[in-house]
C-alpha cells in the first residue's frame, strides 16, 4: 500500500546521501553544508571539509545533472596562511553560501578563529581562482547571504549574530561597510525552531516576495534537534514584513545518516537551486557527515508558507 | 608615619563620590558610568541614570571644577518611544562616551532591547538638542568608542562584540559613520592577569604623541563574581590596530566601600576622562554600577607607566 503522505514537504533523493568522504583521494574528518549554483547547465557545490586536523577548508564539485558529482581533491578556498586574513581564519572556512550578483558569484562563507566566527566575502567568475574580499561583521556572526539584488539601491545580506539566535538584514552600498541592521526572523518558543534560527539557502527572488530556506533549532534534554524551515519575506523591505512563514519544518532528520554523525539529528543547508519547470533542489548536510539531496516545487513551498496559520 | 605607596596608580579625588542618587533632582535607583567633556571652560557629565522601574537613561550635570556637579532637572535623552530606535531601546539607553570632531559631540552609547545590546550613535553641538544618527552595531556588542579624529580619512570606532564567548576589544572603520568594515581584534584578555576574562573599551581614545592612549576596562571572575578594573594601553598613532603596549597592571582596582559595595560588586568603570592644561588628567569613572567617581594622575606618568615593560 502506498502511503498517504511523506513524511516531509522536501522529498528525498533515493540516492542519498550522495557525497561522502569516500568520494574525495585524500583522508578527512567529515564533510558537509554546501553551498550551492548552477552554472550555464552545470551544477557547483562548495562542499565544506574537515581535515583530519580539525581545520576546515572550502572543496568545489561539479555535476551535469545536479545527482552525480565530481569533488575537486584540491581545496578551493583554505584558510590564509600570510596576510591580515591569517589570524581569523586559523581553524578553518566553511559554510559558504554563493549568489549570483552583478554578474560574479560571490561567497559569503565563515571565517573561524579563537577571537570568533566572522563573516567573510569572497569572488570568483569562473571558479577556478578566487578573491578573498575582507571580512563583513562582527564575532560571533554566522550563517551570513547576499541577496541575489540591490534592495533599494543598496546590497543586501543576511547573517545570524549570536546574541538572540535571529536572521538579521544589514546593507552596503561597497560590499565591505556594513550597517542599518534590523532584526528580520526571531525563532519562536515553543516551535520546532525555538532555540536560535539562520539563514540556510541564500534568497531567492519570487513574484511573492524573497523566498528564504533557513533552519531552526530546538533544544532537547538530549542536545539540539537542527531542521530546515521557509518563510517568505517582504521584496521592498524584508525586515518590514513577513508574508509566509512555515509553522513546521519543510525537511527534519529522520534517517540514520541525518540523526547520525559528529553532530546528531541535523539536517542543514547552504543552498537550494530554483529550476525554470519551477522544482527546487535542495542541497543539505547531515549531521555533519555527508550531503544529500532534497526535491520539492516551488508551488509546494509556497503553500507551506502561506499555511503558517494553521494549528496543525 | 608617611605610607610607603597608594594603593593604586590613580589618585582618587577625596570628596568621592562626587555623584550619588541623592544629587538628582528626581526619584532614581542608580547613577554611574558617566561620560565627560569640557565645553567652554566648564565641565559637564553626561550620566546613565538607571530609573527605579529598572532601565537607564542620560541627565547632564554640569560643574566648574570638575569636581562639584549640579544635576539638570530633566533627564537629557530618554529610551525612544517612537521611530526606527524605539524597536532597540525598550529596555533602555546605556554607558554614553562622548568625541568631538569639528565641533560635534558624538555620543556612542548602548541601546539595549530584547534583541540584545548594540552600539548606537547620537550627536550634538550644544547639549541642547540631541539627535540620533544610526545603530552601528548587530546584536551582542557594547562599549563603542569613537576616535577623536579620522585615521586616513575614515572613523574609527573601538568597541566589544564576543566571540566565542570572549569579549575583547575590535576596531572598526567607517566613512559615514553609519556603514562599517575592516573590523580588527586589538586586545584580548590576559590569560591569568586582572583582566583575564573580558576586555573592553572605556574612554574614547586621546592623543599624545606616544600613540592613541586607551583606557579600558578588564574584568577577572572568581568565585564569588566579577571584578572589573581600569588598565590602559597605547595604539599606533596611523594604525591604532596595532598595540604599541598595554599596561601590566591595573590603574585602579575597587578597594573603597562605594566601589566595592553597590547594585553590582566590584566595579570601577570609565566612560571618559579629561586632559587639563597642566598636563593632569581627570577620568571619571562609575563605582559598583551605584555611583559616580573621579581619579587623576598626570598624563605623562600614565603614559610612561603604560610604556614600562
Amino acid at each position: 500500500m502506498t502511503k498517504r503522505l511523506e513524511r516531509d514537504v522536501i522529498h528525498r533523493w533515493e540516492g542519498n546521501p550522495f557525497i561522502d568522504i569516500t568520494d574525495v583521494t585524500f583522508r578527512c574528518t567529515n564533510m558537509y553544508n554546501a553551498g550551492c549554483i548552477k552554472k550555464n547547465d552545470k551544477y557547483i557545490l562548495l562542499i565544506t571539509i574537515e581535515m583530519l586536523d580539525g581545520c576546515t577548508s572550502i572543496y568545489y564539485a561539479e555535476s551535469k545533472d545536479g545527482l552525480y558529482f565530481d569533488v575537486s581533491d584540491k581545496p578551493f578556498l583554505s584558510p590564509e596562511k600570510d596576510g591580515p586574513l591569517k589570524e581569523y581564519e586559523e581553524i578553518g572556512v566553511l559554510d559558504a553560501r554563493i549568489t549570483f550578483l552583478d554578474k560574479s558569484y560571490y561567497l559569503v562563507y565563515l571565517a573561524e578563529s579563537r577571537h570568533g566566527i566572522l563573516l567573510s566575502l569572497a569572488k570568483t567568475e569562473d571558479f577556478k581562482s578566487v578573491e578573498k574580499l575582507g571580512i563583513i561583521s562582527q564575532p560571533d556572526t554566522k550563517a551570513g547571504a547576499l541577496f541575489p539584488k540591490k534592495i533599494n539601491g543598496k546590497y543586501a545580506r543576511l547573517g545570524r549574530p549570536n546574541a538572540g539566535g535571529s536572521i538579521w538584514i544589514s546593507y552596503s552600498e561597497d560590499l565591505l561597510t556594513w550597517g542599518e541592521s534590523e532584526v528580520v526572523l526571531t525563532p519562536r518558543k515553543g516551535y520546532w525552531d525555538s532555540n536560535h534560527i539562520g539563514c540556510a539557502a541564500p534568497p531567492i527572488e519570487m513574484e511573492q516576495g524573497w523566498l528564504v530556506f533557513y533552519y531552526g533549532v530546538k533544544r532537547t534534554s538530549g542536545g539540539t534537534l537542527s531542521r530546515i524551515g521557509t518563510v517568505i519575506l517582504d521584496k521592498e523591505n524584508p525586515a518590514s514584513n513577513i508574508v509566509g512563514r512555515s509553522n513546521i519544518p519543510v525537511l527534519s532528520p529522520r534517517e540514520p545518516y541525518e540523526r547520525i554523525g559528529d553532530i546528531s539529528n541535523m539536517v542543514f543547508s547552504c543552498g537550494a537551486i530554483l529550476e525554470e519547470n519551477n522544482s527546487i533542489k535542495l542541497y543539505y548536510g547531515t549531521s555533519d557527515n555527508c550531503i544529500c539531496l532534497g526535491y520539492t516545487t516551488l508551488d509546494e513551498i509556497i503553500e507551506t508558507c502561506m499555511q503558517s496559520k494553521r494549528d496543525f | 608615619m608617611p605610607r610607603k605607596s597608594g594603593r593604586d596608580f590613580l589618585h582618587r579625588w577625596e570628596g568621592n563620590p562626587i555623584i550619588t542618587i541623592e544629587d538628582i533632582p528626581f526619584r532614581c535607583n542608580t547613577v554611574f558610568n558617566g561620560s565627560p567633556v569640557k565645553m567652554n571652560g566648564k565641565y559637564l557629565l553626561l550620566l546613565r541614570v538607571e530609573g527605579q522601574q529598572g532601565y537607564s537613561f542620560f541627565a547632564l550635570a554640569r560643574s566648574k571644577d570638575g569636581f562639584h556637579f549640579t544635576v539638570d532637572e530633566e533627564p537629557v535623552m530618554m529610551p525612544s518611544k517612537t521611530g526606527p530606535f524605539s524597536k532597540y531601546e525598550t529596555r533602555g539607553i546605556e554607558d554614553p562616551r562622548i568625541t568631538l570632531i569639528d565641533g560635534i559631540y558624538y555620543i556612542l552609547f548602548t541601546a539595549v532591547s530584547n534583541w540584545g545590546p548594540r552600539i548606537e550613535i547620537a550627536k550634538t553641538a550644544d547639549f541642547k538638542k540631541y539627535e540620533r544618527i544610526a545603530l552601528v552595531s548587530e546584536p551582542g556588542n557594547k562599549d563603542g568608542v569613537l576616535f577623536p579624529e579620522k585615521i586616513k580619512g575614515k572613523y574609527a570606532r573601538l568597541d566589544r562584540p564576543i566571540g566565542k564567548g570572549i569579549g575583547s576589544i575590535w576596531i572598526s572603520y567607517s566613512d559615514d559613520l553609519i556603514h562599517w568594515g575592516n573590523h580588527k581584534v586589538i586586545l584580548t584578555p590576559h590569560f591569568g592577569f586582572w583582566d583575564s576574562s573580558r576586555v573592553g573599551a572605556s574612554a574614547p581614545p586621546i592623543k599624545t604623541k606616544e600613540g592613541w592612549l586607551e583606557i579600558y576596562h578588564g574584568i577577572k571572575t572568581t568565585n564569588s563574581g566579577q571584578v572589573y578594573k581600569i588598565g590602559s594601553t597605547l595604539l599606533d598613532l596611523d594604525d591604532p590596530s596595532k598595540v604599541i603596549a598595554r599596561c601590566e597592571e591595573p590603574l585602579l582596582s575597587p578597594r573603597e566601600y562605594y566601589e566595592k559595595i553597590g547594585d553590582v560588586y566590584n566595579v570601577v568603570f570609565a566612560c571618559g576622562a579629561i586632559i587639563e592644561p597642566d598636563n593632569e588628567i581627570k577620568i571619571y569613572y562609575g563605582a559598583a554600577d551605584t555611583c559616580i567617581c573621579v581619579a587623576t594622575t598626570k598624563l605623562d606618568e600614565l603614559i610612561q607607566r603604560t610604556l614600562k615593560k
